[in-house]
């Protein structure tokens, strides 16, 4: 039997523990075998098929090295929504109020959930870097570091936005719509299949573009597949936006979730 | 200690239902629950037991009304501690085994010291490594009671406790929350159960369709309700399959008008007695009589 007191002049507990929580989230993340294959292997697989053995100049490095960004940045992108989308499923548990009983705040929970979700997509970047440097992607080095670096931190925008969706629209469909609208979303930010045009000044306004564009700027310097330019601004503003619309979508969506229906 | 562990005042929360027309579902309660009381509070379903919960947690805003809990808002309480709950409809993680699960709160609260001795305390040593999902509803259930002990709280509010749970292990539950309570912690348990409150609680609060209808010492919302009941068997050839012959029960309640009763119904002495005529539905039973009798009963 534990001893228990009462003290009356206790206002604030001690100092959450996040890291044991995220590490925790993390494994169980981990055990899902079936979710992990489809989050880390598919986009290496797309990119053997659309980028292997292109070596045309792009930049300071080649095409497959473009393809292969392209495909790491899709990968983070489906690792942090589908990481964030198992926030659905732990809503329909109930587990929202559960924790809704623990000193965290809102924004923690976010926070902590992002973090388990780019745990993850530096699992998925790497693993896509690892299969494009084997198989003929080149270009600079520094490039590369910086491609990576811009990725990965860039996927955290996409951990919100799976939390976003997963929590505004419940239910069981939910991560299915979020993975769904991500290659609508792809496409549109100029990752599959170059635009130009209209469906480019389109797909500039689209949550992905910005990201993207971000994400292959270290190797184009701005340019893109079909001759037109991006000023750096343009990329910087568009993931800004987003970023913020995302978190406050998610916000009032952790909020609500709390409340009993 | 002089502050209440419990301050509601003129609690109101009201929902939209699905055809766009409002619910009532706490209308006006007041509640005042001193340290170290153990309070049962008790209804039938929808009576808005569970949302009253809610609000007393924090983790729904009254439309009306103020809360405090150790005399700060809900959210600061829990944030420090000092009020933990089981809830009805909160959940857990399948995937997640029995010890994940604690150690996952435990972080939360900062509180990873406590690991072991919930677990021992709720009773899971043996089931520690069992996934979630693989557990029995009365495990889930000690899982959650586990989880409510990790900040070490000086109150513990449970909605539903027992459900799901077998006559021993409903009765070690208890033995433990009176453990507790002997050591000084506040515990307020919602519940249908009539005969969890009868045993368990100091103190019954009655909540019917939103609305507080008897709030005082268990014993005395019981005889004051209860015993006032007069019972006697009726002849057998008025008794069918269906219920008593309505002709007869009318004669007898023409009977019993110059006497001055009024009411007539079928009912037992007990507790139950009571539950079903504060809780019932106001068209079917003489509302009239109940009001003085809630006097009699916090007196």
């Amino acid at each position: 039997m534990t001893a228990t007191t009462t003290a009356p002049t206790r206002t604030r507990g001690p100092r959450p523990a996040l890291g044991t929580y995220v590490a925790l989230d993390l494994r169980r993340q981990v055990r899902d075998r079936v979710g992990m294959f489809f989050i880390v292997a598919l986009p290496s697989f797309m990119y053997v098929v659309f980028g292997l053995g292109s070596d045309d100049r792009v930049g300071s490095g080649n095409v497959a090295m473009y393809v292969m960004t392209s495909m790491a940045t899709y990968a983070a992108v489906t690792a942090t929504t589908t990481v964030a989308g198992t926030a659905t499923v732990e809503q329909t548990m109930g587990w929202g109020r559960q924790l809704a009983l623990t000193p965290l705040r809102p924004l923690t929970i976010v926070g902590m959930k992002a973090a388990v979700a780019m745990a993850v997509a530096a699992v998925a970047v790497t693993l896509v870097f690892a299969v494009g440097a084997v198989t003929g992607a080149s270009g600079a080095a520094s490039d590369w570091v910086l491609s990576a670096l811009v990725i990965w931190i860039g996927s955290a925008m996409f951990a919100i936005y799976g939390l976003a969706i997963c929590l505004v629209f419940r239910g069981p469909n939910t991560p299915g719509i979020a993975s769904g609208l991500i290659v609508v979303m792809a496409f549109l930010g100029n990752l599959f299949t170059p635009m130009d045009g209209l469906m480019l000044d389109i797909g500039r306004l689209t949550p992905m573009y910005g990201f993207a564009a971000l994400a292959h700027y270290p190797q184009t310097d701005g340019w893109l597949p079909l001759g037109d330019h991006d000023p750096l601004w343009l990329p910087v503003a568009n993931v800004l936006a987003w970023t913020v619309i995302f978190s406050l979508l998610a916000l009032w969506g952790v909020r609500r979730s709390r409340a009993r229906t | 200690m002089n502050t209440p562990a419990i301050r509601a005042t003129g609690l109101r929360k009201t929902f939209r239902a699905g055809d766009g027309s409002t619910v009532v579902a706490v209308d006006d309660v007041d509640l005042t629950i001193a340290a170290g009381e153990i309070v049962a509070f008790l209804g039938p379903n929808g009576a808005g037991k569970t949302t009253t919960v809610d609000m007393l947690l924090g983790l729904t805003r009254p439309d009306a009304g103020t809360v405090e809990v150790y005399g700060v808002e809900p959210g600061a309480a829990v944030r420090a501690g000092r009020v933990s709950a089981v809830m009805q409809t909160g959940g857990l993680l399948p995937d997640f085994t029995v010890e994940e699960t604690v150690r996952a709160i435990a972080a939360t609260h900062g509180r990873s010291d406590r690991v072991a001795a919930v677990i021992e305390r709720a009773a899971l040593s043996e089931i520690a490594d069992r996934r979630v999902q693989a557990c029995s509803g009365g495990e889930q259930q000690r899982l959650k009671f586990a989880l409510a002990l990790v900040p070490d709280p000086d109150l513990v509010i449970l909605d539903e406790p027992t459900a799901g749970m077998d006559v021993a292990t409903r009765q070690h539950f208890w033995d433990t929350m009176r453990a507790d309570a002997a050591q000084g912690r506040t515990i307020v348990f919602a519940t249908h159960y009539l005969a969890e409150a009868d045993e368990f609680a100091e103190r019954t609060v009655l909540i019917a369709r939103g609305r507080i209808v008897a709030d005082g010492p268990t014993a005395d919302v019981r005889a004051s309700f209860g015993g006032r009941t007069v019972s006697f068997r009726p002849p057998d050839d008025v008794v069918r399959p269906d219920g008593l012959d309505p002709a007869w029960l009318a004669r007898v309640e023409q009977a019993l008008t110059p006497l001055g009763v009024t009411g007539v119904e079928v009912s037992s002495a007990s507790l139950e007695a009571a539950f079903l005529a504060l809780t019932g539905d106001a068209s079917l039973a003489d509302p009239a009589p109940t009001t003085p009798e809630l006097t009699g009963a916090t007196r």
